[in-house]
């Protein structure tokens, strides 16, 4: 341990002293987050692109009720002052709207059951009909929108329900008509009985989500966290490319000569790798509070999400390392790999709030991981709403890590 | 006793149509000895030394280190070893004494043992007044006398040293050559390596060599030159008449062979010192003047000549 401990500190304070390296690793993401932020306005003019929902309306209606309460609801969703955030299309049923979601189409289907104008038109106080969210959970914020939405309109039904009921008792009581205040006062004490705003019409989710207080993202912040994960791999990578100029240097396989396992060599390159690519981000995450004011969210998601991109960083570029001759072509296909990956997982657009095909090719790489995952903290998403983000991108730092040992374990042996 | 004990040792790289570098070697290099292996570039020298350092695997035989074998049990050879490599091996972004702390942690030392060790180190390489130098800075020789300081920081019972003197100026390389001498008269084990002649010749107690990845000869120095026999050699050019100046020679008492081969002459001698007087002397009475003359003595060089028909500069 005492040896591991030894090559990462020997390496940490290596690349700490190589000014070229820290101005790639820090002052470029700043800079770049400060210019973007600028171009686009900075502050907290964030903007969320149209989330895609498709609404299976199964309400048959109510006997003696001219209007289904499924329209009310599907006719909100597709209301003209909610078309720059939701864009909605009707499928026929459940399982199709369902599908939507499988495939990738919309982020969040709203699934309307049959019994839903009978349940808010019926006399029956204890009956109850559930509106089903199925969503895409990655989509925070798409679901957040819908949720709201339709909890609305759920709470105005429950309330006229609760109204309704109390007119009612109230006439049964006495003769003639009750004055209002009474009517709604009996209203809320049946509303309140009923145990609050979801007593008869409930809504269902079938996935996890983003918690309902939302901070509003800068676009600085959003573009940071994204500048932030991509130079994080270009950190790793300029600190496992040590282990090739070493071979070069011939420092490596002097290593090799003392009585010093290999393996244990390869752990002090691995956790060099990952120390310095975790001080770089809680660098830029402390200037990004402090210069950009980003308040980056809840302590516990930023430190996973930290941890999760630092081992995803690092196990990447052991990886290319391990499959690479010399620095300079470390260098070379490792830039490629890193600017490929980040065009596809979203670091330059800043936003996670993705459709269709690029949201399914986001979703095969780590950044688009990590992006996600940096959105719905910046929004004020904790842990448990990331756990997604975070058991992926460990999957994908898992998988590097073993592949790296696997290959270089052969190639040092 | 040997300490070391290399048995047919072999290496071919990408088996089985790849180069054989090295082609059965085998000698005994007993406890306190300093064992040069001589031999041009490319003969072997520097694989030999990766074997023996558990760096490359062998294809073929085996060498034991006190005690442990290279292939069995690797880990202990390590421990007992130093090896310094033939191009400097150390980080350049670190001071000396960085460098010295650092390797010595992976030697095992730890502590103020460690300090303490790293402080005689930098007395032994005289480097005390610059331990806080990045090693970037240093000239040729300081970087070689740190890079032979860190094989010494465990106190290694066997130093492998592979050419440490190539490309370092003439001080450096006395400085250094005199450390060696020193370690051994401390009872420190010494596998050298080079292809100066010169260097073997006054470090060794017993030179092997190598050529084309075989030992070719092994011995101490006067048991090498004897293979070429004891007699020097004199090559001799004069102004005028060449061909009279071979026969008055030959006449020359203490010159037991003369012969003319192009356009000097070549004679054999058990004692040149005795007889190049009386070379000059029997051509200033035949009026004539030598314009050159090269006298050799039986040598490393000669021998390696002798065995392979090539000059070990080649």
């Amino acid at each position: 341990m005492k040896k591991i401990a030894a090559i990462a500190w020997k390496d940490v304070r290596s690349t700490v002293r190589n000014v070229p390296a820290l101005v790639m690793m820090l002052v470029a993401p700043l800079a770049l987050a400060a210019l973007l932020g600028f171009a686009f306005g900075g502050g907290a003019s964030f903007e969320i692109a149209a989330t895609r929902v498709a609404v299976a309306n199964g309400d048959t209606g109510s006997p003696g009720s001219p209007t289904a309460a499924g329209c009310m609801v599907a006719g909100l969703l597709e209301s003209p002052d909610l078309s720059d955030v939701l864009r909605v299309r009707r499928v026929a049923d459940a399982a199709a709207a369902r599908k939507a979601v499988d495939d990738g189409d919309v982020a969040v289907a709203v699934v309307i059951p049959a019994d839903f104008s009978r349940v808010v038109f019926g006399d029956d106080p204890d009956a109850t009909s559930e509106v089903e969210l199925y969503e895409n959970p990655t989509s925070e914020i798409g679901g957040s929108i819908v949720e709201g939405v339709v909890g609305q309109v759920l709470a105005d039904l429950n309330g006229a329900r609760a109204a309704a009921a109390g007119a009612v008792a109230l006439r049964s009581d006495r003769a003639g008509d009750p004055p209002a205040a009474r009517v709604a006062a009996a209203a809320a004490e049946t509303f309140s009985r009923g145990g609050g705003t979801a007593s008869a019409l409930r809504i269902t989710q079938r996935a996890p989500r983003v918690g309902k207080t939302e901070n509003e993202v800068s676009v600085t912040g959003a573009v940071l966290a994204g500048m932030m994960v991509f130079f994080m791999f270009f950190g790793a990578a300029n600190v496992a490319r040590t282990i090739l100029t070493e071979d070069r240097d011939g420092t490596l396989p002097r290593l090799f000569t003392t009585p010093t396992r290999h393996g244990t060599i390869i752990a002090g390159k691995f956790v060099s790798v990952f120390l310095t690519v975790l001080l770089q981000a809680v660098v830029l995450l402390i200037a990004g509070r402090l210069i950009f004011g980003i308040h980056w969210g809840r302590i516990d998601a930023v430190a996973l999400l930290t941890l999760a991109a630092a081992g995803v960083a690092g196990g990447l570029a052991l990886l290319i390392i391990s499959f690479t001759r010399n620095a300079a072509q470390a260098g070379a296909v490792g830039s490629g790999i890193y600017l490929v990956l980040a065009l596809l997982g979203g670091n330059f657009t800043g936003s996670a709030q993705t459709s269709g095909v690029f949201a399914v090719v986001q979703r095969l790489t780590p950044n688009g991981w990590l992006i996600r995952g940096w959105d719905a903290t910046l929004r004020g998403g904790g842990a448990g709403d990331i756990r997604w983000q975070l058991l992926v991108t460990l999957g994908f730092a898992a998988a590097f890590f073993v592949l790296a040992v696997l290959r270089m374990r052969r190639r040092f042996a | 006793m040997s300490i070391v004990e290399v048995r047919d040792l072999r290496k071919q790289y990408d088996p089985p149509k790849g180069v054989l570098a090295v082609d059965g070697v085998s000698f005994a290099i007993a406890e306190g000895e300093i064992f040069s292996l001589l031999g041009p570039n490319g003969a072997g020298k520097s694989t030999t030394i990766s074997m023996l350092s558990c760096l490359l695997k062998p294809t073929g035989g085996d060498a034991v280190i006190g005690g442990h074998s290279i292939i069995r049990d690797p880990q202990a050879v390590k421990e007992i070893i130093g090896v310094v490599p033939q191009d400097v091996a150390l980080y350049p972004d670190m001071s000396a004494r960085e460098n010295l702390l650092f390797w010595g942690r992976m030697y095992g030392l730890s502590g103020d043992g460690l300090k303490t060790r790293v402080d005689e180190v930098l007395e032994l390489i005289a480097l005390v007044d610059r331990q806080k130098d990045r090693i970037e800075k240093y000239s040729g020789g300081m970087k070689r006398r740190v890079n032979i300081g860190v094989a010494l920081l465990h106190k290694p019972r066997v130093l492998y040293l592979d050419e440490p003197t190539v490309g370092i100026d003439p001080q450096s390389r006395r400085s250094i050559l005199d450390g060696i001498l020193a370690l051994r008269d401390q009872g420190m084990t010494i596998l050298y390596t080079t292809h100066y002649m010169a260097e073997a010749q006054e470090l060794s107690d017993r030179i092997g060599i190598v050529d084309h990845g075989k030992m070719i000869a092994l011995g101490t120095h006067e048991e090498l030159v004897r293979i070429v026999g004891e007699q020097a050699r004199v090559a001799a050019r004069v102004d005028r008449d060449l061909d009279g100046m071979v026969a008055r020679w030959r006449e020359t008492p203490g010159v037991e062979q003369a012969d003319l081969e192009g356009n000097e002459a070549i004679l054999l001698t058990e004692d040149a010192d005795e007889v190049l007087p009386r070379l000059f002397e029997a051509a200033a009475a035949a009026g004539s003047r030598i314009t050159e003359i090269n006298v050799s003595e039986p040598n490393l060089e000669m021998v390696f000549l002798h065995l392979t028909g090539r000059a070990l500069r080649e």
